[in-house]
């Protein structure tokens, strides 16, 4: 779909995946690497080889092409600003710092070339009064509002073991890129895109980062009908369920389960106790219980949380008979908010996906690797998938500078 | 912002772009969000009789739950019209084939399989309009094994390994802040669309676009993936350690107003380190030759980790953010939803978004997270009432005279 679009790429880890999505789509990615290589070569999870290979770069950096200059030649980077001149888009992560001195911050290119679209990427954003901090993806993800609520106890907040908020500011800055691209398309003009990863990660907070500003002083998760707040959880997510009771073990593993309640969702826990009553797993009068209408009956005092816990103690017991797979099949089958909690091998196992076509092949090394390949399925046009593995350092200097520059 | 000098303002980018948004919770609404942000008008169907979940969650407008006063909902439909439809009725559906006639795109989340039940799927549509460009949103895809399954984006956090990931590694796993996979699947989705947009732009043709959220979810763990195809490692959790970095967790603060407070604190390499050490007055971790490497500091994690909490234990966590930041020490502050409006750099671009609100006199929602120099994007007004612009839409978009709509209300489909 964008096969007419030429992208010079100057990010390193911290926007490597938005290039990698806008050459899913199709158009012409060129990543540009300083003489040493992009930092993101070295960036885990890096299997123990010599030399370092990155799979945080094999993946985001497939499908495109590499080119490498020596930016403390201003020779080589007079080439590299003239391929800015050439390009539809310029997408950089690369510091403020190291842009201005060589003439590749937005400002410049896009006054040497007006309908160029120039997107940034940054932890802050372009300027303002933290703009010159310090960052790493945790501090992006303290900054952002997801890492506090998020807490195990009493334990401190935690984050997701691996990075993410960066992967938000670059799937971000490619939806940027495309709002620019499409503008220009009518007005035929480019513009600055400035990416702020701290501002990519508020929406991973579902709307929390808002609850003092509408007067929520009080927005913990922690509430079920008849305490406290007295308020609900009735989302059917369990978003207001505390872990200990979304959690359960199952024969082989562990399983994530809500009992949810209310009129939106409690129908999903009526199919489950159905299935505990077909196999004799639960007492009818617990059966019997019609949950889209709990939380009326809990406030009421008509059941109690003691009764809440006889059907939790049902349903503990009830998993433990049951593997995984059983469980995903139930899920499936009765329709249940019941799902299995997978790791990289069960993902890597899965028929679901092994039939939708998610997966592409790359060569990494020597070894012939499946990595996710369709951010969507599309009919109609050519949908995204990914073109083929991450560039060697400098391996299309040459052809790149004859396509474009049209040097020979 | 970057380009502010270079390009005066050239409208809005999606001028002219017409939206049906027939989905619901988070995954689907925050598409038609942007869309609306950047110039689209953007037309929400959704029931009064079986309201969506958005609106049932927190948080809520002076904590008082209500389903006219959730701030998640307002923050994912802001900008948008809002239309109350029964969708089960022959009446409501043709509402619907209108606003398709007048829509460029639609956005759906319903189950794969409601809409073709209700002859509104795409292949139905796009007989009448070739170049529509639609996209569905669902946990696992619109075919396949697992596409039936019931759920929300925290099913999609468990089957795209993230559950698995988040906590500590002697505990049960934690799972993510709330259903992630919805705040990745939209993303992707948006990308995916505009690109469709540019496609139709200059071929004329449309698209059908199936986004699952499972597969975007595990999209952001590919390295993740691609580690175990290299050579079977599976990933597991460590709870706010880094696979490289030390020095690297989460650090208890001096608790404010009866508050607990945390500051993250992150070291990137070996003057960091110092850094760090040197501002913790510990001039002997600063100095010891085990600590120069990365590695000898991941081996010593479990006291450097100790003297950092001893350390930020008294003292206030932006005082620490401040102190390390001034020393060139990744370090933040754990922003909580109080600091979230006093935070001087999201307050220096503007981020949070006061609306005017027909029921709590104001609201509030975050900002579009990309500036755009030439065509910025801005939320034009408050999330849509239950039926709001019912009547604005069946005249002045579908161009229904008053009998009709009468006929309409009368007959209950409009709610």
């Amino acid at each position: 779909m964008l096969e007419h679009l030429r992208i010079l790429d100057l990010t390193d880890e911290r926007g490597l995946l938005c290039g990698r999505l806008l050459a899913d789509l199709g158009a012409d990615v060129v990543q540009v690497e300083p003489a040493g290589g992009s930092t993101a070569r070295q960036a885990p999870p890096l299997p123990g080889t010599s030399p370092t290979t990155s799979m945080f770069w094999e993946t985001y950096a497939a499908g495109k092409r590499g080119v490498a200059f020596d930016l403390d030649r201003p020779e080589e980077v007079a080439v590299l600003r003239r391929l800015a001149g050439a390009a539809d888009v310029v997408v950089t992560s690369w510091p403020r710092a190291l842009l201005e001195p060589h003439g590749l911050d937005p400002a410049a290119l896009c006054a040497e070339r007006p309908e160029l679209v120039c997107t940034v990427i940054s932890a802050f954003g372009w300027d303002g009064p933290k703009a010159a901090y310090a960052d790493t993806d945790l501090v992006v993800w303290a900054a952002g509002g997801p890492l506090a609520p998020h807490r195990d106890g009493d334990l401190p907040p935690l984050r997701i073991s691996v990075p993410q908020a960066y992967l938000h500011a670059a799937a971000d800055a490619a939806a940027g890129t495309m709002l620019a691209v499409l503008a220009r398309g009518t007005s035929g003009r480019g513009q600055v895109v400035d990416v702020s990863a701290q501002e990519a990660v508020g929406v991973a907070t579902l709307a929390r980062v808002l609850a003092t500003a509408v007067g929520d002083d009080h927005p913990e998760w922690q509430t079920t009908p008849g305490q406290r707040t007295g308020r609900t959880d009735q989302s059917g997510s369990g978003a207001a369920t505390p872990n200990s009771l979304k959690k359960w073990h199952c024969a082989d593993g562990m399983v994530e389960l809500h009992l949810s309640m209310g009129p939106a969702a409690g129908g999903f826990t009526n199919n489950l106790f159905a299935w505990l009553a077909e196999e004799g797993a639960v007492p009818e009068r617990v059966a019997a219980w019609d949950w889209k209408v709990l939380p009326e009956r809990l406030v009421s005092g008509e059941l109690t949380h003691d009764d809440l816990d006889e059907a939790r103690a049902a349903v503990r017991a009830f998993l433990l008979r049951k593997t995984k797979a059983e469980v995903l099949d139930a899920a499936i089958r009765r329709r249940l908010l019941c799902m299995a909690i997978f790791d990289m091998e069960d993902i890597a196992g899965s028929p679901h996906l092994e039939e939708r076509g998610f997966w592409g092949q790359v060569d990494i090394g020597d070894h012939d690797v499946r990595i996710p390949g369709r951010i969507a399925r599309v009919r109609g046009p050519e949908g995204p998938r990914v073109r083929g593995r991450a560039p060697l350092l400098g391996e299309h200097t040459d052809v790149v500078l004859k396509e474009w520059l049209g040097q020979p | 912002m970057a380009g502010t000098t270079v390009n005066d303002h050239q409208g809005d980018a999606l001028a002219g772009l017409k939206v049906l948004d027939l989905s619901w919770v988070v995954a689907g609404p925050l598409i038609g969000r942007t869309l609306a942000d950047f110039g689209a008008q953007v037309v929400r169907v959704e029931s009064s009789v079986r309201v969506e979940t958005a609106r049932l969650m927190q948080p809520f407008h002076g904590g008082v739950q209500d389903k006219e006063g959730s701030a998640l909902f307002g923050n994912c439909n802001a900008g948008k019209l809002g239309l109350t439809l029964d969708l089960k009725s022959a009446e409501g559906q043709q509402v619907v084939r209108d606003l398709v006639a007048w829509a460029d795109v639609v956005v759906e989340s319903f189950s794969p399989g409601q809409l073709a039940r209700w002859g509104l799927d795409y292949d139905t549509l796009r007989a009448d309009k070739p170049d529509l460009v639609m996209l569905s949103t669902s946990i696992a895809g619109q075919d396949g094994p697992w596409s039936t399954l019931a759920g929300f984006g925290n099913v999609g956090s468990s089957l795209s390994g993230f559950q698995h990931l988040t906590g500590y590694a002697d505990r049960l796993p934690m799972g993510t802040f709330g259903p992630y996979t919805d705040y990745v699947g939209p993303r992707l989705a948006l990308v995916t669309l505009l690109a469709a947009l540019e496609h139709r732009r200059r071929t004329g043709e449309g698209a059908y676009i199936d986004v699952a959220q499972v597969e975007a979810g595990i999209f952001f763990l590919s390295p993740q993936v691609a580690h175990f195809g290299y050579d079977g490692t599976v990933a597991e959790r460590h709870g706010n350690r880094d696979e490289q970095l030390a020095p690297h967790g989460v650090f208890p603060c001096r608790s404010e107003d009866g508050a607990d407070r945390f500051v993250a604190v992150a070291v990137r390499d070996v003057a960091e380190w110092r850094a760090l050490a040197r501002a913790m007055s510990r001039p002997d971790l600063a100095d010891r030759a085990d600590l120069e490497t990365a590695e000898g500091r991941r081996a010593a994690a479990d006291e450097l980790e100790t003297a950092v909490a001893d350390w930020t234990a008294g003292r206030r966590a932006e005082d620490v953010e401040r102190v390390l930041q001034g020393a060139g020490v990744p370090a933040h502050l754990a922003v909580t939803s109080d600091d979230y409006p006093a935070d001087a750099q999201l307050a220096h671009r503007h981020h949070l978004v006061e609306l005017p609100h027909p029921r709590h006199g104001t609201t509030w929602v975050e900002g579009p997270r990309y500036q755009l120099s030439g065509t910025p994007g801005r939320p034009r007004a408050a999330a849509p009432a239950l039926g709001q612009h019912n009547h604005e839409v069946l005249s002045r978009i579908l161009g229904y005279d008053a009998d009709r709509i009468a006929v309409l209300t009368e007959g209950e489909t409009l709610r």
